[in-house]
């Protein structure tokens, strides 16, 4: 993860931002509240040529387009023969692959091959698969289905660690995405209403008050400091990071409130920043201490007087607590996708 | 899927309704991003291009150091999976793609006063995410309201557009028509030039042609070309002002 590794801040700014950060309440150094979002631009369907595409564009300048587009492919086609029904097994309607699901990431600056790019993807392809709705609504018939490429391009230097960007976006762009209405039988070759406005949206809507029915996963980026989570960090808070989680959150078709779909622990970079050295350990300024008090200053007051990476995993209390956060009714999940509701295309 | 533009000779009205002198809508923004030093975001009909310049900055690539005493001009262009009718994902070492990126890289290099910054690079990225026609000119109109955004000192606004040609045939060589900004359908039938400008229609700063064309009907599609890129430069001087009263304004 190149771009992040790079902390332009000295130990002592460090050990700063860590202070304040895991004061209670945390200070943040734009003096947002602990589960407060940067405010953000965002517009959706803004390309003729997509099934559906998003923009947005966060307060720090970084700004993503994602573009969806579907294509119809040819089902069980294995060895140039058709999968038929003599295989025993019962061909359920709502059933799909997995590698129907394309996403590609592309970040200025990197490789397509890059660690970061497969990542992130590999992060946003996970959630969205989870609950295995999405696949099940690209079945078209038993011979023909729909396979969805989501193309996402971080158009800005990646400032911050672009997870949340870029998975909001393709929240937006995926609620608008639309295909087009089949007016044949479902196992024939497939025919098309070429009438866009009678095109169906991929997340069904209500007919009434055009809502849609259900959403696409979000994943939200939660970081921890001592005992407090903050999310949304910026590039700076990411630096001091006792751990980093990206938590992908959807809506439960059963009780409409949110449920964990996917969670991934990030490396938080202020693992790969080198520790502050303290004075009286310091040779060059005059210090020097035995190997005994050495010990005791490294290994005893972790971070209390000079910055230091921390170390170890995180626990499982806070893992819970942070999970809690994020699919509590009125939590920051619900929040989230309660501010994308209002984005207009 | 092939045009019939036979028809265009009983109302002389291409398929998109135009008659052979009228552009697209054309429509740019600047200072569309934060984050970069210079930013624009460019539509030509249905080619919609956003560009961000980095710079001039310390040249970033490692090995060696630079020597040079004039900035280099790098682009990237980054063509979007789902920018086309069908989705294709263009590599990024593509030949054409490397070879519009080397067009616009040579032919700003010509007009912004590069030796101002010297042993440093100007980035200019371009994503197209919408293609239909007038790529490259798209690419460098955007490019040039970018660099303006940026700061970049420049000689002048390089304004380009495309000029094409009816009929591919020979036989009806005196009845063809030049026409002035093809969309992405006569682009695909009809033969075309890409052609940037500075200054008016003083300099050429880029011609481009891929495909054949009869000699005797160059003159005509240069000459449109040149009263094209004389248009687009008015639309891009528009664009630019109408942005300072903006700024200006805010203040």
């Amino acid at each position: 993860m190149a771009p992040y590794t790079n902390i332009p801040l000295s130990p002592a700014e460090l050990s700063y931002l860590h202070t304040s950060l895991a004061q209670d309440p945390p200070i943040r150094p734009d003096g947002r509240s602990p589960t407060q979002f940067r405010p953000l631009v965002a517009e959706t369907d803004i390309l003729p040529s997509a099934n559906g595409s998003a923009r947005i564009c966060f307060a720090d300048g970084t700004e993503a387009v994602v573009g969806v587009k579907a294509e119809v492919e040819r089902t069980g086609r294995k060895g140039g023969l058709v999968r038929g029904k003599e295989d025993g097994e019962v061909e359920g309607e709502e059933r799909g692959e997995d590698g129907w699901l394309d996403v590609s990431i592309e970040i200025p600056g990197t490789r397509d091959d890059d660690a970061l790019p497969v990542f992130l993807a590999a992060m946003l392809t996970e959630a969205l698969l989870a609950d295995g709705e999405l696949k099940g609504r690209l079945v078209i018939g038993r011979v023909w289905h729909w396979r969805l490429f989501v193309d996402i391009l971080l158009l800005s230097q990646p400032l911050s660690y672009p997870l949340p960007l870029l998975s909001l976006t393709t929240h937006l762009a995926l609620l608008s995405t639309r295909l087009p209405a089949l007016i044949s039988q479902k196992d024939e070759d497939p025919l098309f209403n070429d009438d866009w406005e009678a095109s169906t949206h991929l997340f069904p809507r209500q007919p009434t008050t055009n809502e849609p029915e259900t959403k696409p996963p979000i994943t939200l980026l939660v970081m921890t400091v001592g005992t407090n989570i903050l999310f949304d960090p910026s590039s700076d808070e990411i630096a001091v990071a006792d751990a980093i989680v990206a938590i992908s959150a959807t809506e439960d078709s059963k009780d409409g409130g949110l449920k964990m779909v996917a969670l991934r622990t990030v490396d938080p970079p202020s693992r790969l920043t080198s520790a502050g050295v303290p004075t009286q350990a310091n040779t060059t300024a005059g210090g020097g201490l035995s190997a005994e008090e050495t010990l005791k200053l490294r290994e005893k007051d972790a971070g209390a007087t000079v910055w230091r990476p921390p170390r170890g995993g995180v626990s499982r209390t806070v893992l819970g607590r942070m999970i809690k956060k994020v699919v509590e009714k009125g939590g920051v999940g619900e929040e989230v996708l309660e501010g994308l509701r209002g984005v207009k295309s | 899927m092939p045009l019939d533009s036979s028809t265009y000779a009983l109302a002389h009205l291409r398929v998109d309704g135009r008659r052979w002198k009228e552009l697209r809508r054309i429509h740019g923004q600047m200072s569309t991003q934060a984050a970069a030093d210079g930013s624009s975001y460019f539509e030509m009909g249905n080619t919609k291009i956003i560009c961000t310049v980095l710079g001039p900055r310390q040249p970033t690539k490692s090995g060696g150091r630079d020597q040079s005493r004039e900035a280099i001009i790098e682009v990237e262009i980054g063509v979007a999976g789902f920018s086309g009718m069908d989705r294709k994902k263009r590599s990024r070492n593509d030949k054409r793609t490397q070879e519009m990126q080397y067009t616009i890289s040579s032919a700003f290099a010509s007009t912004v006063f590069t030796s101002q910054y010297p042993h440093s690079t100007i980035t200019i990225v371009l994503h197209v995410l919408s293609q239909d026609g007038a790529l490259l000119a798209a690419c460098i109109n955007a490019a040039t309201l970018a660099l303006i955004d940026a700061g970049v000192p420049m000689q002048d606004y390089i304004a380009a557009c495309t000029t094409g040609s009816t009929a591919s045939y020979a036989s009806n060589d005196e009845d063809a028509d030049p026409l002035l900004d093809l969309n992405g359908m006569e682009e695909l039938e009809l033969p075309f030039l890409t052609m940037g400008t500075s200054g008016g229609e003083d300099k050429v700063n880029v011609l481009v042609m891929e495909t054949r064309i009869q000699m005797p009907r160059l003159e005509a599609m240069v000459s449109v070309g040149l009263d094209g890129c004389k248009q687009v430069r008015n639309i891009l001087d528009g664009i630019v002002r109408e942005h300072g009263k903006k700024l200006l304004s805010s203040r």
